[in-house]
């Protein structure tokens, strides 16, 4: 993670600048004696690239002049509209120009100490790389940026305000690393190891593995499992910052890797399957964030983690499960294996927990892709005051919600010859009825299902996140218990 | 449409339908409800007969027209029914004829023999105490006329119902005193519609422009639909698999929605002005038709690149909607069965909503919960436009291939042509027919939209008083 210091307002002498500068803004701070100290190359550079600050530009100067190596500006869009995000992408965008400069500034003068901190954290995330695998990487292809300075007005306050932000942008990072390990690697066991180091952050960690599961009938999450040689595990962290109060619950699908099994997936594009634990990698990096900024609630993050592989000891087509909570299930197809999974997770934790509401999350299904793109995640939820609350977080940190339909003419579409209900529904609206399914395990708690397969995983770079794993969720989630749920 | 007679004593129909509130099964029928475990819980029914009388207890909760329609589903064989709405009030009644005429509904026109099975119900006999029933009904009918009138002409096969016989079946309208003005493939050249041109191309059938004005009488600027009459879909170039095309005769229902509204409109002599441009064209694989690639410049200038003429609603809706806002509407609402997409997201339960406008949109909502119709806001999003970008022309009009959000870019690529007029983007595809009759619905084609505009027209535009 790039090192991040505060330090009040001055022109650096040596080393790369990143300016991030309002539409229409007048020549302010950092910019303007930067400006004259390089004798106008920036007034130049913007006249020249048509840079005029609108949200999205960008314009980088090389050898200014005054000692610096580089300079690259960013823009914020309109002053009336400035929000944390906004400065948090403008400083992404400008961490990705930087990233050949050993160490950089940004200046962060122009508003306050608690956007400056912003501004540190849309640098450090959008700075993330996963390299762990790459061994003949040349130097010159090696970003190089590894500190930054944040100059602000106000540097103590700058610097008070950064913990809190680190500890997401932590949780961010645990997310994408897990997201971005290859299954042979992150199989349930290993992904349950990961999760137990996280003791060190204060959660209180719970692993079950095959055998406690089939002592509490969790047969609903065993049948997904059943084919694969990894065995199953679920795991439960909690976070005690809250006092008495009933805690929050996170649930997420953590498939290790969906083959789909029996009912076996193409070939093609097969290999995405690896980040079908996007929904448990996020529940993860969230209660990190959590305990990370020792957050004033009480939560329960809870991932079921297994493996879909076909083989001889796999479910098939046609089998019957008996769920965790009772209910029997025909599973016509052993590619809705998310649901199966959530399924006993989601009633384990009302059992267990009797949270104040519970959100999941999972990659389930193609179908939202087809109905909202990349651009949106699927929201279902039986409560509009949760949901409300969901869509307001989503667009303040710019993980953005689309909220879906739910109701009765979906769920009869569950109705099976000879179990309760089955576990697919035809083409149509199937990202509802795989909502619909999950209802079926919720036993009255206000409850959002995040339907994040269009969201889990970039294919091309944005301003905050670099391409691949995303970690749709983390700050969505933190976002709502700081701004609703904190003592 | 049933014939509806309301009067205040029940005569000796053939059918006799009995709303029973839940849990109130009147004494008489007590012993036979028991033994059918009939309860009155809310669109349940029990069947009995007495001398040569079919008679049906329908349970009947807040939706009189869902209880309407379930129990007509019972008694089709019958030539007369009569509800028995005596106790009940105006709207109830009234809701019960509703669900019943619009369950009744059935298409046979083609048929030269008798179907034993045929629904045989022309009459309804509405007894209702309520004086003010007939006000209420009078109020229904139109709007239950044109979904039916819809429903027939989504109905019809594309060897008859041609671009021209389309037009043909307006003259319904016409008699009702709605102007219609047809411009022809010339007229439409000379005016630059180069979607519809381009579309139309590859049939032996020329497309058309129909454009319906309904005068009112509170003047002012009008409330415009727009409506897609694809009158056949073969794909054109990008020709549709085999399996199940025949469904594309009903590619015209937003066309056909839309002229059902504008005689709901007429024959309920709404004040309000309204005007309908309807695109119609037949997307058929020729040696004239439009290629894949080819680049389209439209009614409003604007160039089009064509990736898959698959995709030719939003060609066609895009010229009337720029055709449409040069009237300077006060809104804007188009229907089009437009994408596979839609019916991924929402399945057949609702149509999506596509919008620039969130006050317009929240009134099609609640105009389409009223009416059983419902929509579901969908989003256009930056990445939906972006997607569009094309190499050698301002836009393209879809993204090649599959699984793409096509809904959503389809509605991000209309929203080019509708200016800065408050619009909403209805994709019906999904719910414009119904594969299988239910107690609730007849099987076919279901007349969406209809009743949900001549209610956002009662609801948002009209000035009463």
């Amino acid at each position: 993670m790039l090192e991040i210091t505060f330090a009040e307002a001055a022109l650096p002498t040596s080393g790369a600048l990143g300016l991030l500068v309002g539409e229409g803004d007048g020549a302010s701070g950092l910019w303007h004696a930067a400006d004259e100290a390089t004798g106008g190359a920036i007034t130049r550079a913007f006249a020249a690239a048509e840079f005029t600050g609108k949200e999205g530009q960008s314009c980088t100067i090389l050898a200014p002049g005054a000692g610096l190596t580089r300079i690259v500006a960013a823009g914020l869009g309109k002053a009336a509209e400035l929000s944390p995000r906004r400065v948090e992408e403008a400083s992404g965008v400008l961490a990705a120009a930087l990233a050949r400069e050993p160490t950089a500034c940004i200046a962060a003068d122009a508003f306050s100490a608690a956007h400056a901190a912003h501004a540190a954290l849309g640098a450090v995330l959008r700075s993330y790389r996963f390299d762990l695998y790459r061994t003949k990487q040349k130097p010159e292809d090696k970003p190089r940026l590894t500190a930054v300075c944040v100059l602000t007005v106000d540097r103590a306050a700058a610097q008070a305000a950064w913990p809190a932000l680190k500890a997401v942008a932590d949780g961010v990072f645990i997310t994408r690393d897990l997201v971005s390990e290859p299954a042979n690697i992150l199989n349930p066991p290993e992904f349950a190891r990961r999760i137990e180091k996280l003791t060190s952050l204060g959660l209180k960690i719970e692993t079950f593995g095959q055998a406690e599961l089939e002592k509490l009938g969790f047969g609903s999450l065993l049948g997904v499992s059943m084919g694969s040689a990894q065995p199953p595990r679920m795991v439960v962290m909690q976070w005690q910052g809250g006092g008495d109060e009933k805690p929050v619950a996170f649930i997420g699908k953590g498939v290790t890797f969906d083959t789909g099994g029996i009912s076996i997936k193409p070939a093609a594009g097969m290999e995405d399957m690896k980040w079908d634990m996007g929904g448990a990698g996020t529940v993860v990096g969230l209660m990190a964030a959590l305990a990370g900024r020792r957050a004033r609630v009480n939560a329960v993050g809870l991932v079921g983690l297994v493996e879909n592989m076909p083989s001889g000891t796999a479910q098939r087509p046609g089998d019957v499960v008996t769920s965790y909570s009772g209910q029997t299930i025909e599973v016509l197809n052993t590619d809705a294996e998310g649901r199966l999974v959530l399924a006993d997770v989601l009633w384990y934790a009302q059992e267990k927990f009797d949270p104040r509401w519970m959100v999941d999350l999972a990659t389930l299904t193609g179908a939202i892709i087809v109905a909202l793109g990349h651009e949106h995640a699927g929201l279902f939820s039986n409560d509009d005051a949760l949901s409300d609350k969901l869509l307001a977080a989503g667009l303040a940190t710019g993980e953005k919600l689309w909220r879906m339909p739910m109701g009765r003419e979906y769920d009869k579409q569950l109705k099976s010859d000879i179990a309760d209900m089955k576990n697919i529904t035809g083409r149509p609206g199937s990202s509802i009825t795989a909502a619909a399914f999950l209802a079926r395990f919720v036993n009255e708690k206000p409850w959002a299902h995040l339907d994040i397969a269009g969201t889990a995983w970039a294919t091309k770079d944005s301003a905050m996140v670099p391409k691949g794993s995303t970690a749709f969720g983390v700050r969505l989630l933190d976002r709502l218990v700081a701004d609703h749920y904190e003592v | 449409m049933l014939s509806v007679r309301i009067g205040s004593t029940i005569g000796a129909a053939a059918g006799l339908i009995v709303p029973v509130a839940p849990g109130r099964v009147p004494e008489r029928w007590r012993t036979s409800a028991a033994a059918d475990v009939f309860t009155g819980k809310p669109e349940t029914t029990c069947l009995m007969f007495a001398g040569n009388q079919r008679i049906v207890l329908v349970g009947l909760g807040d939706d009189a027209e869902a209880a309407g329609a379930c129990a007509a589903a019972q008694l089709l064989r019958c030539p007369t029914v009569a509800i028995d709405a005596r106790g009940l009030s105006a709207s109830q009644a009234a809701g019960l004829a509703a669900g019943a005429c619009l369950r009744a509904w059935h298409a046979d026109t083609l048929r030269t023999r008798t179907d034993e099975h045929a629904p045989l119900l022309a009459t309804l006999e509405l007894v209702s105490d309520d004086p003010a029933t007939a006000t209420v009904w009078a109020s229904l009918a139109p709007g239950i006329e044109g979904n039916l009138f819809t429903r027939d002409l989504v109905t019809e096969p594309s060897n008859t119902l041609t671009p021209a016989g389309f037009i043909n079946r307006l003259e319904r309208l016409v008699q009702a005193g709605v102007v219609l003005e047809t411009l022809d493939a010339a007229q439409l050249a000379a005016l630059g519609f180069g979607g519809l041109l381009a579309v139309g191309g590859g049939s032996v059938h020329p497309p058309c422009l129909a454009v319906l004005r309904w005068a009112g009488t509170q003047g002012g600027a009008p409330v415009a639909f727009v409506g897609k009459g694809v009158t056949f879909d073969t794909g054109g170039i990008s020709i549709k698999p085999a399996d199940l095309m025949w469904e594309m005769r009903a590619d015209m229902a937003g066309a056909a929605a839309c002229a059902g509204a504008m005689l709901a409109l007429a024959l309920r002599r709404s004040p309000m002005p309204a005007i309908a441009v309807l695109p119609i064209a037949e997307n058929a694989t020729g040696a004239a038709s439009y290629r894949p690639g080819d680049v389209l410049r439209m009614h409003n200038g604007i160039t089009v690149q064509v990736v898959d003429t698959d995709a030719e609603g939003r060609l066609i809706l895009a010229d009337a909607l720029s055709y449409a806002a040069a009237q300077k509407p006060a809104a804007l609402i188009d229907m089009a069965t437009l994408t596979g997409s839609i019916v991924a997201a929402l399945g057949h339960e609702m149509a999506g909503a596509f919008d620039n406008h969130a006050g317009l949109a929240e009134a099609v909502r609640r105009a389409g919960q009223a009416t059983g119709e419902r929509v579901w806001r969908m989003p256009i999003g930056m990445d939906h436009r972006r997607a569009l970008d094309s190499d050698i022309a301002d836009v393209a009009h879809c993204v090649d291939g599959r699984g793409h959000p096509d809904a959503c870019q389809a509605a991000a690529f209309l929203k080019d042509f509708v200016g800065d007029l408050p619009w909403v983007h209805l994709d019906i595809a999904g719910v414009e027919s119904c594969a299988e009759a239910s107690d609730r619905q007849a099987k076919g084609a279901t007349g969406f939209g209809v009743r949900l505009l001549d209610r956002l027209v009662a609801e948002r535009f009209e000035h009463h008083g």
